[in-house]
């Protein structure tokens, strides 16, 4: 019985197992490719302003992909980002500690995750058009706070953090294991993770099997919304300022990089290290361009081709077997 | 360049009594199954021929074969005399061959006329003609007798009418070869006479029709010939005139009564459940008491309120008025998971719809409901996980190659199996089973009501819902009728006729026959 069952599992997981290697390969074949044909690729400070660069997506994206798994999308997290920036650059320099600052800004997202759920459980309005509003709105609720300007943080103590190092890794990369762990174990080890995967394939099922459905919809938008504004933070503290406009777009680089690891837009298939993967993939895309002084224009396009191409030969895959 | 009605009508010009479309060893196979094994069957010009079979006979394989929705293993198909490909829905169209569904497939958010000429539009420089076509569609839809509007939406019909139409829409496009999968099963009693009345016509036009369909009766009310598939294999074709419903019945299961229902009594103890006077969406005053080791059927047509009571009972509708009592106490149920807390059970009626998560693993959709249990604070047991998947998966004795295959690669009948299955770990007390057999062969019938019996052992109570009236009648200890939101009639076990509890159920529809539709 026990060999049979070891015996019945090894298909599914090879199949996920082979999908992350693919992924991953990709990623160190990009690296050693880059790094033989730049001379400044494989420098500390590149590998370290990569990790930086990545980071933030990948965080993103790891929200994203929960909402994703549930046939939901979230909109909203670049403006989130932007928006966290600002609350988080104003109770800084009204002179609250900063670990205040950074726990008011997480709740804010969670606030903004928690109306998101609201609006699709209460409300019955599309998730598409929920968080679409959210992204036009944020954006003008922090400007009308800024009066259109930058905020400039005035404390070294906290941008200081997002340049400095522990054991030689960016303090920015630790963050991506510090949330990847945790989602990781949440997604794919606990009941709720369970719960995010059943009700995206079928809700109706799912709250006949006794699943809180709406509970399950309003922590995914929580945790994405958590997620954007923890992403926030780090943006404040790297670039030293608030402002509302910053991370335009990066909700569509999030959402990319969550369909380049493998979710699936109509929900139910995803994990947390493909996001993961996929992040890095793109910011090593638009890193490798920069050296090789490829036209900003083309990463644009590379990346566009790229999300055909995976999504495409992983569906085939999947309809294959 | 206008067409008209009659253009748009196959004229008259069929001969009667050809053969038009013969079958010659055709035969397919999918991985692991032998859907149907070779046939060697001959359709007439103008006769109706209908095909009877369980479910998982063979017979919506075959009708895929004939309209070109999916490739033959093997075997030929002649049609008019020469070898037919038959390899997309578009060639079948052109040689004359069309299919109107059990489920419209049709577009509800254009105009009935619209539907009449998908794809066939009528348009002059690129522009659609459109009151052009709502003209001609009402001409054609006048003129089969149907008593309905061409320029409404589709989807402001009722289903029976939505069928009519797609019915109609099959005889504009020069069909001789028409397949009708289970017509009726939405249709009121009206709107199967109209398209009864369709039928003959497009007989009497020389068109073959296909009719397949579960109603013995409407059987032998309309076909000239009868073929029976049982498990793929072709049983027998017989002239109407020639046979009877128990000849036709015993090729198709090729088995007794007896053997497929198998009831076991025992001896029923404290009441789990009792409705007093309960009333809410689409059914008022119905009162009932489900004991341990007893199965309650409820029977009654598809809108008499069963489902809405059970439902209701489940949390997942609110009740208007009226108590329900658990174990004897009287108890609110707010939703599912109130229901799930008590200890009830629920497996619903459309498994592709409430009851699987298709896309994910077997082993998923069993533990879904018991997940609470196999995880602590944080993390799920993987070992329990495992051993409570696999141990469903050989209770039941589900096919499927692993735990971790999709629910969506099974047969229906093991899909049927886990929609059950994933409660049995959970330890409910009454399981609320609506239609568990819909889709279903004869053999995980069998099963699935052995299944029935095993849980009245361990002192379960169940509640019964089928529109098969076999099916509530050998296996319900109590039988309660329903008729248009009302529990109209209860039985012990055998102790009405089915023409009894038949006429029960119907009693209203019949009174509103001379209606509108």
């Amino acid at each position: 019985m026990s060999t049979e069952a070891i015996a019945v599992e090894k298909p599914k997981r090879n199949y996920n197992v082979l999908f992350g290697l693919t992924l991953l390969a990709l990623l160190v074949l990009l690296w050693i490719l880059l790094s033989v044909t730049t001379t400044s690729f494989a420098s500390a400070n590149n590998i370290a302003n990569l990790l930086r660069q990545g980071s933030m997506i990948a965080i993103m994206a790891v929200g994203q992909t929960f909402v994703i798994i549930t046939g939901g999308i979230d909109l909203s997290v670049g403006a989130v980002v932007g928006f966290a920036t600002v609350v988080v650059a104003m109770m800084i320099n009204a002179g609250f500690p900063i670990w205040l600052a950074i726990l008011v800004t997480l709740l804010v997202g969670v606030a903004i995750g928690m109306f998101h759920g609201f609006g699709i459980v209460k409300m019955g309005l599309p998730p598409f058009i929920i968080t679409l509003a959210t992204l036009t709105s944020l954006r003008g609720i922090g400007l009308l706070m800024t009066n259109g300007n930058s905020i400039n943080i005035n404390s070294d103590t906290f941008t200081a953090f997002s340049r400095n190092s522990f054991i030689g890794i960016p303090n920015l990369f630790w963050m991506v294991i510090l949330v990847g762990i945790p989602a990781y174990i949440f997604l794919h080890h606990s009941r709720w993770g369970r719960y995010l995967f059943s009700v995206g394939s079928n809700a109706e099922a799912s709250r006949l099997s006794g699943v809180n459905v709406q509970r399950t919809i309003y922590m995914a938008y929580t945790l994405s919304g958590l997620c954007a504004a923890f992403v926030g933070v780090l943006l404040a503290a790297r670039i030293g300022i608030g402002n509302p406009t910053q991370a335009e777009g990066w909700e569509l680089q999030a959402i990319a990089s969550s369909v380049i690891g493998g979710t699936s837009l109509f929900g139910a298939v995803g994990s947390v290290h493909g996001p993961l993967l996929g992040a890095f993939i793109l910011a090593t895309i638009n890193n490798g361009a920069n050296l090789l002084n490829v036209n900003s224009f083309w990463q644009r396009i590379i990346t566009g081709a790229l999300i055909i191409i995976i999504v495409y030969f992983d569906g085939l895959r999947r309809r294959g077997k | 360049m206008i067409s008209t009605a009659q253009e748009l009508h196959p004229a008259p010009v069929l001969e009667q009594g050809r053969t038009i479309l013969e079958l010659r060893g055709l035969e397919k196979r999918y991985p692991g199954t032998h859907a149907l094994k070779p046939v060697d069957l001959a359709f007439k010009s103008g006769e109706i021929h209908a095909i009877v079979g369980e479910n998982g006979a063979g017979k919506s394989t075959l009708i895929k074969l004939l309209t070109g929705v999916m490739p033959r293993t093997s075997g030929e198909i002649v049609w008019e005399g020469q070898p037919a490909a038959l390899a997309t829905p578009h060639e079948a169209m052109a040689l004359g061959i069309n299919a109107v569904h059990q489920e419209v497939v049709l577009c509800r958010h254009l105009t009935v006329a619209a539907n009449m000429f998908l794809g066939e539009e009528n348009s002059r420089f690129g522009i659609l003609q459109q009151r052009a076509m709502v003209r001609q569609a009402q001409t054609i839809i006048d003129d089969l007798g149907f008593d309905l509007p061409a320029h409404v939406t589709l989807g402001d019909l009722t289903i029976g009418q939505q069928q009519l139409i797609a019915a109609a829409r099959a005889t504009v496009r020069g069909t001789k070869f028409l397949i009708f999968d289970e017509p009726t099963a939405y249709l009121t009693r009206k709107e199967a006479d109209q398209l009864f009345t369709l039928i003959r016509r497009l007989k009497g036009e020389g068109v073959t029709i296909i009719y397949i369909s579960h109603r013995m009766e409407e059987v032998f009310e309309l076909a000239d010939r009868v073929s029976v598939l049982r498990d793929g294999t072709l049983v027998g074709t017989r002239n109407i005139a020639e046979t009877n419903d128990a000849e036709l019945v015993k090729m198709m299961i090729n088995r007794s009564i007896e053997q497929v229902y198998h009831k076991e009594h025992f001896t029923p103890g404290a009441a789990i459940i009792e409705a007093r006077n309960l009333s809410g969406k689409g059914f008022e005053n119905v009162s009932m008491t489900v004991r341990a080791g007893e199965i309650v059927g409820l029977y009654g047509l598809i809108g008499a309120g069963r489902s809405e009571f059970v439902t209701t009972l489940y949390g997942r509708h609110r009740k208007s008025a009226g108590q329900i009592l658990w174990e004897g106490k009287e108890v609110q149920v707010n939703s599912e998971h109130d229901a799930i807390k008590l200890g009830m059970a629920l497996a619903p009626e459309s498994r592709r719809d409430q009851g699987l998560c298709l896309n994910l693993p077997v082993g998923f959709n069993l533990n879904l409901p018991i997940y609470k249990r196999i995880s602590n604070n944080l993390l799920i047991s993987s070992t329990q996980e495992k051993t409570q998947a696999d141990r469903q998966i050989a209770d039941l004795r589900i096919k499927t190659p692993t735990r971790g295959a999709l629910a969506s690669s099974l047969s229906g009948g093991n899909q049927q199996k886990i929609v059950i299955g994933k409660w049995l770990a959970h330890g409910a007390k009454l399981f609320i089973f609506d239609e568990p057999t819909v889709g279903v062969d004869v053999g995980t019938k069998a099963e699935i009501y052995r299944l029935f019996g095993a849980l009245l052992s361990k002192g379960a109570g169940i509640i019964l819902i089928s529109s098969y009236l076999p099916e509530v009648y050998e296996l319900a200890d109590t039988l309660h009728v329903f008729r248009r939101g009302k529990l109209v009639a209860t039985h012990g076990f055998h102790a009405a006729s089915h023409e009894d509890i038949l006429t029960q159920a119907l009693a209203e529809k019949q009174e509103k026959l001379g209606g509108q539709i």
